[in-house]
């Protein structure tokens, strides 16, 4: 990459004889690269409005958000760490006990629901559940110096197994006022969770890209070194990038209950959808780098694709590899024009 | 009056019962696909049916899953066919879309009453038709299932014919909290009560779930000990066949073949050693997953054309014992 740019300045005659052109290309490629992605969902969106039958009703569309509130909650939490932490997968910020933390907040909130203790207790309880592990990742990640892939997936572990010693891996129903309003329908139709998933990425994304606090985020997750430099102080700021993951983790697993009429086995089948969208995120940002309202995107994204499929009434058993194929491509084409650009 | 035909029944009047059951059951198979052919006035010709399943990784869904897709087809109509992977979130967002789909009428396959209701109940309320296979739900119009109480009544009928009408049997009743198991327990007893030299020893035994095959082949290993003479014990039952399993190893282990094992659900291991004549397995009712996804879609037919529905449809199990194993096996596609 540095070899190209080293090479540009030695042909300044080209330039000289064709002086709109390569600006313009740039342009166009910067277009096609900022847009690219957005121009795929475009794509997609219009291809399934027009094959797949009652795709662009209220009805489904309503649908689409809300069953996204939870992984997209799950994959915000996900972006925050990735920020804070820097997007190397292996090296880099990443929670893996995230999908297992919604598990257990799931489980605590529905236990205490049919314990006959009211919402308010059983929604601190979650959140304090999710901020808890949330906590635990951050000592593991910042004061024990462990690599986060590890740390976290150390805590997955034990998270999954409190998770079946309160469960005993069944089922545990839970109907409360707030359950119920949470997994009815508002205006139009539209899913109360959908609703909840927007306020929710609005005040997130508001926090992490318009204040400083989110600023300096960023600031620690590239560079670390400058931050500390700079008199950031980065350990806090990655401490607390985990624990706000955790409270995600606690507040997908209230969502979780409402929209399951309470808490269920199998949440971690949750993770690698996850940390596929968050990852995916990038690609619909325009720096390439993980955003709140990107992983927004993404998650509405690889929503549209299943329920697209399901509309289109393509075999449940071709779903999973054509899904993978296209995100594939997006990611793949993404990543050529940024290359391009470069 | 009771007396007399109590001492009359011996040994060849049980069989001859077993027979005669044998015989009917058999006809009841046999009349299955004519049922299905004479059904050919059914039509589900321009009808979109949704199929969802909370699993196909059994061989109960999946066979139940296949056949209701073909069956919809078969009939004409558009089957929408969507399969969760024992996943409650995946579930409920599928039955969220298939409502939005409207369809003509959804058919679910299995899952969690608490997890799936109120998703029924708002297709329900959607004004969509809704029919299940093997899950009662008040929101669901009609049932389709095995009958319980003839697997319960064959199976106790065949061990007790085995056993000549008298001698102790063992059983496992780990889970008479489980209707199905319920129901085929007191079925045993019911059949029992009438044959008063067999006796079920006491205390009962328990199985157990995760490790049940491990499980029982221990509990009935230390019970072999604790009766060590032949004839001592005549049979095992247990309600359902992974029970089964680890109890026929334990008596094949123990060198005790003289006493035969009986259960529920026809897996396909426990059907081959019901098959090898040196085993102790004794019999095994097998469900029709196939035959009952196929008379859940024929019932939404029915229901599409204007008939009423019963609230559950029994679609008769097919007890495999050690003469027409074969010939069980091949109906389920299994052989």
């Amino acid at each position: 990459m540095s070899v190209e740019l080293d090479l540009t300045p030695l042909s300044p005659l080209g330039q000289e004889a064709t002086p709109a052109g390569p600006a313009l290309g740039g342009q166009i490629a910067a277009l096609a690269l900022r847009a690219g992605s957005l121009i795929a969902f475009a794509v997609i969106v219009a291809v399934f409005a027009i094959t797949a039958p009652y795709f662009l009703s209220v009805g489904n569309i309503g649908n689409v958000v809300g069953q996204s509130a939870i992984p997209g909650v799950l994959a915000v939490g996900l972006t925050i760490v990735l920020i804070a932490g820097g997007s190397n997968v292996v090296t880099g910020g990443i929670d893996l006990s995230l999908a297992a933390n919604m598990g257990l907040s799931a489980a605590v909130y529905a236990t205490l629901a049919q314990a006959g203790y009211g919402d308010g207790t059983a929604v601190a309880a979650a959140l304090l559940t999710g901020g808890i592990i949330g906590a635990v990742n951050a000592f593991a990640v910042v004061v024990a110096g462990i690599v986060p892939l590890l740390a976290t997936l150390a805590v997955m572990n034990v998270v999954a197994g409190i998770e079946l010693v309160l469960t005993q891996n069944t089922v545990i129903p839970a109907t409360t006022p707030l359950l119920s309003a949470l997994s009815s329908s508002g205006p139009l139709g539209i899913p109360v969770l959908g609703l909840v998933l927007v306020v929710f990425t609005l005040i997130v994304g508001a926090i992490v890209q318009f204040t400083p606090t989110g600023l300096r985020l960023y600031a620690v997750g590239e560079f670390p070194e400058a931050g500390r430099a700079a008199g950031l102080p980065v350990r806090r700021l990655t401490a607390g990038a985990f624990v706000a993951s955790g409270l995600c983790g606690g507040f997908a697993g209230i969502l979780s209950v409402s929209n399951l009429s309470g808490s269920t086995t199998g949440s971690g089948e949750m993770l690698l959808p996850v940390v596929v969208t968050a990852l995916l995120g990038a690609v619909f940002s325009r720096r390439l780098v993980p955003t709140i309202g990107g992983t927004l995107l993404s998650t509405l994204f690889v929503g549209i694709l299943v329920n697209g499929f399901q509309l289109l009434n393509i075999s449940s058993t071709l779903v999973n590899g054509v899904q993978g194929i296209l995100i594939l491509l997006v990611v793949s084409a993404t990543t050529l024009l940024r290359k391009k650009e470069a | 009056m009771i007396d007399t035909w109590m001492a009359a029944l011996g040994r060849r009047d049980i069989l001859k019962f077993t027979a005669a059951a044998g015989a009917t059951l058999t006809a009841a198979s046999l009349l299955g696909p004519s049922i299905a052919s004479a059904s050919g006035a059914l039509s589900l010709k321009g009808k979109r049916i949704g199929i969802s399943a909370t699993g196909t990784d059994h061989f109960f869904d999946l066979q139940a899953y296949n056949a209701q897709i073909e069956e919809v087809k078969r009939l004409g109509g558009e089957p929408i066919a969507v399969d969760a992977g024992r996943n409650d979130g995946k579930l409920v967002s599928q039955l969220q879309t298939l409502i939005a789909q409207r369809p003509d009428a959804i058919v679910q396959i299995l899952g969690t009453l608490s997890v799936i209701d109120p998703w029924l109940k708002k297709a329900r309320d959607a004004g969509i038709p809704v029919l299940t296979v093997d899950v009662g739900s008040t929101n669901s119009i009609n049932n389709t299932t095995s009958d319980n109480w003839g697997i319960g009544k064959d199976l106790a009928l065949q061990l007790v014919s085995d056993i000549g009408g008298e001698g102790n049997i063992v059983v496992f009743n780990g889970f008479y909290g489980v209707t199905p198991c319920a129901i085929r327990y007191d079925q045993l007893v019911n059949v029992v009560k009438y044959f008063p030299k067999v006796k079920i020893l006491e205390p009962e035994l328990r199985d157990v779930i995760p490790n049940t095959v491990q499980d029982a082949f221990t509990q009935i290993t230390a019970l072999l000990n604790k009766y060590p003479e032949k004839g001592s014990i005549k049979a095992i039952w247990s309600a359902w066949d992974i029970p089964q399993l680890g109890a026929t190893q334990a008596l094949a282990a123990a060198g005790r073949t003289e006493i035969r094992t009986y259960g529920v659900d026809g897996s396909p291991e426990v059907l081959q050693l019901v098959a090898d004549p040196a085993s102790p397995a004794g019999a095994d009712v097998a469900q029709q997953p196939a035959e009952i996804g196929r008379t859940a879609i024929q019932n939404v037919a029915r229901l599409l054309s204007g008939e009423t529905l019963p609230r559950e449809t029994y679609v008769p199990a097919l007890l495999a014992n050690k003469a027409n194993v074969a010939e069980v096996t091949k109906k389920l596609g299994i052989g």
